[in-house]
């Protein structure tokens, strides 16, 4: 994969910047106050060392007074002693305030995910652009991560440099003494700019090499998420236990051998990385350490030949050298954090693709109106859905009424609409054309949460949480206990729910909690059940109720659904069309419209009709 | 109850196991580059170490110019030499070591997908397998990180051996007041940052729980439901408080680590204070000069960072070993099955075999009862078995009995009269071409799942098998057709298969095997009634002339079987065709009826209607 990342204009790349600041200002003022204020501690704190060990020098140099030596070492050691205890506390601050970063990052994305309209949710570019940014910040910090840090490294960066200036000023304007000779044209302003100059020179051209190694990364990226990709996938495949069988059945394990042992993978011994680091990356990061050393050099000579003409002592030799080689660590530091943020930038862009997601979805407002007696009326009309980047219609065309307080089966075969139908009904989507009213008003203008109340699901796919049963059941902390109890025996768990020695504050599986107990897929069938009956709405709709179950307990449910919905709207989707029977109205989907609306003996007695032939397909098998 | 083992690995021989590993798999560059990373740090510390004083000393002798700036350049070409050659090496270094521990990865995740299959359900093995994880997952995980702990030591040992005849020429109890200090300094600092170490299962607890919730919200199927109940304020609200008390523990955690910081630098203070008072006194005393005294006090901070580098390194060293071994035990955990010691299968020329159960039992580890009890069935060559039963009866540990996924309690399991156990168990996992319910799709196209291979593919045979498992229009419906890819995590521009058709890939999958028996376990839950029916027509086209086990609840699917046996209370209740268990009238004609009722009395309202 050669894509190549361009790097993002300066003003669009610190915007950029800045927005994930501000997004971390707001959300924990407290942690970047802390980093910004430690940052501050570790960068100035060396130069009173620094400052102190040059008077000493120059005192044993010189006149080796033994009490000013004396109190000279005191003050050091005193110093050293109170800034090692600022910096202990302030890391201390620092840490506990930054604990669990990448589980805050994580968060506000689980925010943001959770807010989401559920059309988007389902995008494959959604899950993309996610994946995209963990991976990013996985491999080496970029994005949110590396933001943070190069904020600091900024503030460090500037600070070093103001306080090795601040030491180092009195270097270029000491003079040598005109006694000097030829020295003297280190007092030449001419001179000193040059100086300057090259210093300034050297201090740009190593973080400039360093950011060229650097930039590698960024711009192979694709290629890296490849590798990790496909590590991610076959690495760890045979640790999965609920495929064990199916993996040695097929012999996978060769296949990921293949994967894992191969040395060309990205980050192998012999992949891109490794061939980028023997070649131009490790030249430049080893060109731009060189680099460094020669300001370091240039530093010395120039100090040095300023001490040998009598400018200024031995103690401020190593002062100057020692405080410009930090101004000259300032630049870099500086130059390079900026590269970085500029490399960051196309990765923060990214995380504010999938953070600004909007919500598309029209939020009306009407109450919707709460009816004791339960009569609502649904209807679609003309509704036609795409899902988001198809082509084709998975509904097209669907026009249809029910009466509310009946049972209505949808029936169909594998990709008919069936559960497009129920997805559009409780607005997980919008239809891309046409409209669905609830009793003459058009779903769209009721209040989202308002209409949301008014439908209980249990999806072919439904999802229980590695939490409290109760707390499942009742979809919230503080559940109703007797509510619970009962809805969970409407649905049939009243048996499993004995051997449970929590009761209903037994944790469901082991995910969250160790102790958490197994449930099989029947019986998490009926915990879903039980959900939708705790919720009490006044449309209760079961997608596939029964295909866990095996005939005993699938005939058990049936006979129990008369009682279960009660006054209820219920809509039933399902292969098994014996469950039809128990309905009022059937609708039959095929390519995505309904062919057949009726009651199921008028249905079958149609024998060109499409429900005719899945009938037959059925019950072919059980009658003699 | 899990054992406590006693750590059957050392440090030393960890490491050695490291360094062979390397050797072993083609990175002999991972140890020269370590050595060499560890010479160059030492060379530079030494010249950062002499430049100034030196400098400072033709400075202070005021000898000639020349000189001064011969000086000045020497050092700044060494330095360049060494810390250009430094980064270059370090630049270098980490690929290898990925690749060993990559090599590490393999070997367990080839532990794991081969091992016994007891093993899977084996609470030790499994927790020493999860466990493997953070030992291995990471470029700071042991099996990476080891190396630049090893790197280190080397440093920091070879330093301390200069150090130590550098300083031993000023005063030899200067080297022992660093000594102490150091030591003392670091083991509390130790004993307190051991805090989070002794308490990290806590932390992972919380960090558990945290990512669960938070992989709750990108779950497209939890999406729905999150959505459709309400549920974002619970799951939100159960996340921060996860949160709070993670964040409460590191908080906790650190005023814990604060005081190893205080201790320290107490007795740094020691330490500079006596060293100081020392070299002063020399500096008076003896009229020791400003380069001299600049070097040895430079030396005093040196050697006793090179001091607690031993120390901490050594430290590093020994965590990282607990983790090496983790991985060795895993590596090494007893196989109750034979695999390359077995015997050989040998290949019938007509494919023809018998596989007979006989007095067979079955009790899971830890269980109470029997999930089955004594039975015996013969499978006999080309012959189509259904095994029916409820929920929970044992049918699914029959299949795993008789594909050799688990060896009975008791009785035995024999193909063509030799007893499994004593036969190579991948041997005989070739004799089966299974559909389970849970399936393991791979990252990659079609074609490649169909052959489980991505390289040498029978493309005929895989259009021939796609068409009869009932895929063909559907795939050649799509752009790419068998060369698409699966597996949106990993490609771009990947399909999702629905339920239904992926359970006809990997009935296409099964067939491409070709094995002499086969085995169907649900195939059609996730199948509408014409694909069910369909495919119950084509059973015998599917399976051409091998034998076949079927396994269902569904007792329509029963009727194109030879013979059917079905399942209750762990035993084989009743054995024989569909008409003649009928006529028997007991539980698998009560089941028939529950099932068929609905259609049945559809027949007659329709009848009347």
């Amino acid at each position: 994969m050669e894509k190549r990342k361009k790097l993002k204009p300066w003003n669009e790349a610190m915007r950029l910047n800045h927005r994930g600041l501000k997004l971390f200002c707001k959300r924990y003022p407290q942690m970047v106050l802390s980093r910004f204020i430690s940052v501050i501690w570790t960068a100035l704190a060396p130069y009173v060392g620094i400052y102190l060990s040059a008077l000493i020098i120059d005192e044993i140099a010189g006149k080796r007074d033994m009490e000013r030596l004396q109190f000279l070492v005191t003050i050091t050691l005193l110093c050293a002693a109170l800034i090692a205890l600022g910096s202990a506390l302030l890391g201390k601050w620092r840490e506990t305030q930054n604990a669990g970063l990448g589980l805050k990052m994580l968060g506000i994305y689980s925010e943001k995910l959770f807010g989401m309209d559920y059309a988007d949710l389902d995008k494959t570019e959604t899950a993309e652009l996610l994946s995209t940014i963990r991976q990013n910040q996985n491999g080496n910090g970029w994005g949110l991560y590396r933001m943070l840090g190069s904020y600091e490294a900024l503030c460090s960066a500037v600070l070093t440099l103001l306080g090795g200036i601040s030491l180092t000023v009195s270097l270029f304007l000491s003079r040598v003494p005109e006694s000097a000779g030829a020295y003297t044209v280190l007092n030449h302003p001419i001179f000193v700019v040059l100086v300057i100059a090259v210093m300034l020179a050297i201090t740009y051209i190593a973080p400039a090499l360093s950011n060229k190694a650097v930039s590698y990364w960024a711009l192979n990226v694709d290629s890296h998420r490849l590798g990790n990709r496909m590590f991610g996938f076959f690495g760890r495949l045979g640790y999965q236990r609920e495929i064990a069988t199916d993996v040695r059945m097929y012999r996978q394990d060769r296949m990921c051998e293949k994967y894992n042992r191969d040395k060309n993978n990205t980050f192998g011994s012999n992949g891109l990385f490794a061939h980028l680091s023997l070649g131009p990356m490790g030249f430049y990061s080893a060109a731009s350490s060189a680099m460094s050393v020669v300001f370091t050099g240039v530093a010395y000579v120039f100090v040095c030949l300023k001490a040998w003409a009598g400018a200024f002592g031995l103690g401020a030799v190593t002062q100057y050298v020692a405080s410009i080689t930090k101004v000259s660590g300032g630049v870099s530091g500086l130059i390079s954090t900026l590269g970085d943020m500029r490399n960051n930038a196309s990765f923060l862009e990214t995380v504010f693709q999938f953070l600004d997601i909007p919500n598309n979805m029209y939020q009306g407002s009407l109450t919707v109106e709460k009816r004791s007696d339960r009569k609502y009326q649904v209807e679609f009309r003309n509704v036609s859905f795409k899902y988001p980047g198809s082509d084709n219609y998975a509904l097209r065309n669907v026009n249809m009424n029910f009466e509310i307080g009946k049972r209505l089966a949808v029936v169909g075969m594998n990709g008919s609409g069936k559960t497009t139908f129920i997805k559009l009904l409780c607005r997980l989507y919008d239809p891309t054309e046409g409209e669905i009213l609830l009793n003459g008003i058009d779903i769209r203008k009721y209040n989202y949460a308002e209409y949301m109340m008014l439908f209980s699901v249990v999806f072919q796919d439904f999802k229980l949480f590695a939490l409290k049963l109760g707390e499942n059941v009742g979809a919230r902390a503080d559940y109703d206990n007797d509510l619970v109890l009962e809805s969970l025996k409407k649905a049939g768990f009243s048996e499993k729910l004995t051997d449970m020695q929590s009761g209903v504050e037994t944790y469901l599986y082991k995910d969250y909690d160790k102790d958490g107990v197994n449930v099989s897929g029947g019986e998490a069938q009926k915990i879903a059940i039980a959900r939708a009956l705790y919720k009490n709405a006044p449309f209760i709709i079961l997608d596939e109720p029964t295909a866990a179950l095996d005939p005993v307990a699938e005939a058990e449910i049936y006979s129990r659904l008369n009682d279960i919905v009660g006054d209820r709207t219920a809509i039933y989707i399902s292969h098994r069309l014996s469950s039809c029977k128990f309905c009022d109205e059937i609708v039959v989907f095929h390519e995505g419209g309904v062919v057949q609306q009726g009651a199921h003996a008028s249905l079958v007695a149609d024998e060109n009709g499409k429900y005719f032939e899945l009938w037959q397909a059925q019950a072919q098998y059980y009658t003699e | 109850m899990i054992k406590k083992r006693a750590k059957k690995y050392n440090m030393v021989q960890n490491t050695w196991f490291m360094i062979k590993l390397a050797w072993t798999s083609g990175e002999k560059k991972v140890l020269v580059l370590s050595i060499l990373s560890a010479l160059l740090a030492v060379a530079l510390n030494l010249v950062n170490l002499y430049i100034s004083p030196t400098i400072l000393s033709v400075v202070e002798r005021h000898v000639s110019v020349m000189e001064l700036l011969w000086t000045i350049l020497g050092f700044v070409l060494g330095i360049m030499l060494v810390s250009a050659a430094s980064t270059y090496v370090n630049t270098n270094t980490q690929y290898g070591r990925i690749s060993v521990r990559l090599e590490i990865i393999n070997l367990l995740n080839r532990k794991a997908a081969t091992t016994s299959y007891p093993n899977v359900d084996d609470d030790g093995f499994s927790k020493l397998l999860a466990r493997t994880n953070e030992c291995t997952n990471s470029n700071e995980a042991a099996t990476e990180a080891i190396w630049k702990t090893v790197t280190m030591l080397t440093t920091n040992l070879l330093g301390f051996i200069i150090y130590v005849s550098l300083l031993t020429s000023v005063q030899p109890i200067l080297l022992l007041v660093i000594l102490v200090t150091t030591v003392i300094s670091y083991l509390i600092g130790n004993g307190v940052n051991g805090y989070g170490y002794r308490h990290r299962e806590e932390e992972a607890e919380y960090e558990r729980q945290v990512f669960y919730l938070s992989g709750r919200a990108r779950d497209l199927c939890a999406g729905k439901d999150i959505r459709i109940f309400g549920l974002r304020p619970w799951l939100e609200d159960l996340y921060s408080k996860a949160m709070d008390a993670y964040i409460a523990f590191h908080s906790k955690a650190q005023s814990i680590y604060v005081w190893g910081k205080i201790a320290d630098l107490v007795l740094t203070f020691l330490r500079n204070a006596i060293a100081y008072a020392y070299l002063i006194n020399l500096v008076i005393q003896n009229g020791l000069g400003v380069a001299e005294f600049l070097l040895f006090f430079t030396a005093v901070g040196g050697f006793a960072e090179w001091v607690s580098g031993i120390l901490g390194g050594l430290h590093t060293l020994h965590k990282q070993s607990l983790d090496i071994s983790i991985v060795r035990e895993c590596l090494e955990y007893d196989e109750p099955f034979k695999f390359d010691e077995g015997e050989h299968i040998k290949a019938q020329a007509d494919g023809k075999y018998e596989i007979r159960l006989e007095n067979v039992s079955f009790r899971y580890p830890g269980a109470d009862k029997d999930t089955l009890k004594n039975i015996n069935l013969t499978l006999h060559p080309g012959e189509k078995l259904a095994v029916v039963g409820l929920n929970g009866a044992g049918k699914t540990t029959l299949i795993k009995l008789i594909c050799g996924f688990l060896d009975p309690t008791e009785g035995r399991v024999l193909l063509d009269g030799k007893d499994i156990r004593d036969l190579n168990r991948a041997d005989y996992y070739t004799m089966f071409s299974a559909v389970f319910q849970s399936f393991s799709l791979l990252a990659g196209t079609i074609a490649a799942n169909v052959a489980q291979d991505d390289m040498d593919i029978d493309m005929e045979r895989v259009k021939e098998c796609i068409e009869k498992a009932g895929l063909k229009t559907k795939l050649e419906s799509l752009p790419d057709g068998y060369e698409t890819y699966l597996n949106r995590e990993v490609y771009e521009g990947a399909i999702l298969l629905s339920g239904g058709e992926t359970q006809r890939l990997m009935l296409a999958r099964a067939l491409y095997k070709d094995a002499p028996f086969i085995v169907l376990d649900e195939p059609t839950a996730a199948l509408d009634p014409i694909a069910e029916s369909d495919m119950y027509q084509k059973y015998n086209e599917l399976t051409g002339g091998r034998s076949s086990i079927y396994i269902s609840h569904r007792l329509a699917s029963t009727r194109f079987c030879d013979r059917i046996i079905m399942i209750d209370h762990a035993e084989i209740c009743e054995e024989g065709t569909h008409d003649e268990l009928l006529k028997l009238n007991e539980k698998y004609a009560d089941l028939y009826e529950v099932q068929s009722k609905y259609y049945k009395e559809g027949d007659a309202e329709n009848g009347e209607a």
